[in-house]
């Protein structure tokens, strides 16, 4: 008897269990400019409403395959932060956070600008240039 | 549940850059197997955990030692890989496919010659410049944010570490410090300082399991397993409160509720202090005090000897060292040594019931990857 599931073919190849080319993900370019604003290229996952960074092809809560690149900033907050000072990844020093988007999302971004001087829950702007992005405090008024 | 442990081993922890990963866990293994009165031919499955040990390392472990033509299994979660070695170990037990089970866990970090641990380069965060140290950084920092608190705090987990590994002839670290020594360490990940970060190091541990019906056949008494956790970590891309990792809070609720105890019947713990953090945070995670009370109750020195329940008896990972597949293993090995009195200078008195905690990180969008908790009680 023929499996029928969902009327997908199991034995067809062809769109849609190709590999992801993801490797890069993570240093590819995420982000534009735009009006001398920087913002994140991210993913919307149409059905479920969840935001991804960096954009994945599939939505990890549901698995659906209906993930639209969405951009997000350019505020956001700092949700906590370190300056790292020994590193295998990187090299150091250099100041890391989670920031958080007021959609919801949270983004582990490379701080800078700020002397050292940041706090949690302070605002933060994403920033970039041809090399890639980042976020700095907002300086007060 | 009524698998066992009648047996245990390790070597000391430190850094052995001339052993291989056979060199470093056949003298565990054997210990354990004599220790337990069990042959390397009685074995009949063999579990054993280790991150970086490359491919059949339970199998290059074993067939030093005469053990062969059963079921090996290698399993990797991370810091996370020893404990879950052991949970599949407790599982084959008690759904009686085997009567004695080797556990072994295992890892040397020396072979990445110092620093950070290496974490996977395929993931985002760490192309981004994620390191284990960083991310407790940032929850020391948001930790200290939310309570008012400052960095002496974190310092005063390191010294009780090291105050207690001080007693452990298996510790990597076995001298005592002051809070000034840890908080003028070198940085590594503000606020965390060197001393509040556990060394690298290499590290082996083997327990052995049985059957209740095997056990009283010997006639041996042990550390019965009264609950055997182990969950995954959930992803999120949003919001995630640092300071409540909710994987271990879930584990550790199934734990007690498989055990039928609760925080307050445990007289020891063995938890996951990787960083000096982290302690404090799993405090609230396991219960042994309510959300906010965790600064208190290391000030009041509850979770040392004399306190309700002595927590990391055996220095810790801080103290201890942290070879991350053997930890889970090592922790175990403490427990039964406590269990059955056989601790020396450092025995919890009347210890009769214990929880150890490991958890397995070093993945976006998670709190951690894998956690696991055991409860165990004393059979005579």
């Amino acid at each position: 008897m023929a499996i029928q599931s969902r009327g997908f073919a199991g034995d067809v190849v062809g769109e849609g269990v190709e590999p992801f080319s993801d490797l890069n993900a993570g240093s590819a370019r995420d982000f534009v400019e735009r009006d001398g604003q920087t913002y994140l290229v991210a993913g919307l996952s149409g059905s479920s409403g969840v935001e991804i960074f960096p954009r994945r092809p599939v939505c990890p809560k549901t698995g659906a395959r209906d993930v639209e690149p969405i951009l997000i900033g350019p505020s956001g907050t700092l949700y906590t932060y370190t300056k790292v000072h020994v590193s295998a990844a990187c090299d150091a020093p250099y100041d890391l956070g989670y920031v958080d988007f007021p959609s919801g999302l949270r983004v582990l971004a490379q701080v800078r600008g700020g002397s050292g001087g940041y706090a949690c829950d302070i605002p933060v702007r994403l920033a970039s240039d041809e090399n890639g992005w980042w976020v700095e405090a907002v300086a007060a008024s | 549940m009524s698998a066992t442990v009648i047996g245990a081993g390790m070597i000391p922890m430190g850094k052995y850059r001339e052993s291989s990963y056979p060199g470093l866990a056949v003298p565990a293994a054997l210990r354990a197997l004599n220790c337990a009165g069990i042959t390397p031919g009685d074995v009949d499955l063999v579990a054993c955990g280790h991150a970086f040990g490359g491919m059949l390392t339970g199998q290059r472990i074993v067939k030093d030692i005469g053990i062969g033509g059963v079921p090996i299994l290698n399993i990797d979660n991370a810091c996370s890989g020893g404990a879950s070695a052991l949970h599949l170990g407790v599982q084959a037990v008690n759904e009686g496919r085997a009567e004695v089970v080797l556990v072994i866990g295992v890892d040397k970090l020396t072979q990445f010659g110092g620093g950070t641990l290496p974490l996977v380069e395929e993931d985002h965060e760490v192309q981004r410049g994620m390191v284990m140290p960083a991310l407790y950084a940032m929850r020391a920092r948001r930790y200290l944010h939310e309570r008012g608190e400052s960095p002496d705090l974190l310092a005063e987990v390191s010294v009780k570490a090291r105050r207690h590994g001080a007693a452990n002839p298996f510790a990597q670290f076995r001298t005592e410090v002051s809070a000034e020594e840890v908080l003028t360490a070198r940085p590594i990940a503000d606020p965390l300082t060197l001393l509040q970060c556990c060394p690298t190091g290499d590290g082996a541990a083997a327990v052995v399991l049985v059957s209740e019906r095997k056990r009283q056949e010997m006639g041996v008494k042990g550390a019965r397993v009264m609950a055997s956790v182990l969950h995954s970590g959930k992803a999120t891309t949003g919001f995630r409160d640092m300071l409540r990792p909710e994987i271990t809070y879930h584990s550790a609720a199934e734990a007690f509720e498989g055990a039928g105890l609760g925080p307050n019947d445990i007289d020891l713990v063995e938890l996951h202090d990787a960083f000096s953090i982290a302690e404090l945070i799993y405090y609230e995670a396991l219960g042994l005090c309510q959300r906010g009370e965790s600064a208190a109750m290391l000030r009041g020195n509850q979770t040392t000897y004399g306190g309700k329940v002595v927590v990391n008896p055996s220095g810790g990972l801080l103290a201890k060292g942290h070879p991350v597949g053997a930890s889970g293993v090592a922790q175990v090995v403490e427990v039964y040594w406590h269990l059955t009195g056989q601790a020396g200078a450092r025995q919890v008195e009347k210890a009769r019931t214990a929880l150890t905690h490991v958890t397995g990180g070093g993945i976006s969008g998670m709190d951690h990857g894998a956690c696991t908790v055991h409860v165990f009680e004393a059979v005579a």
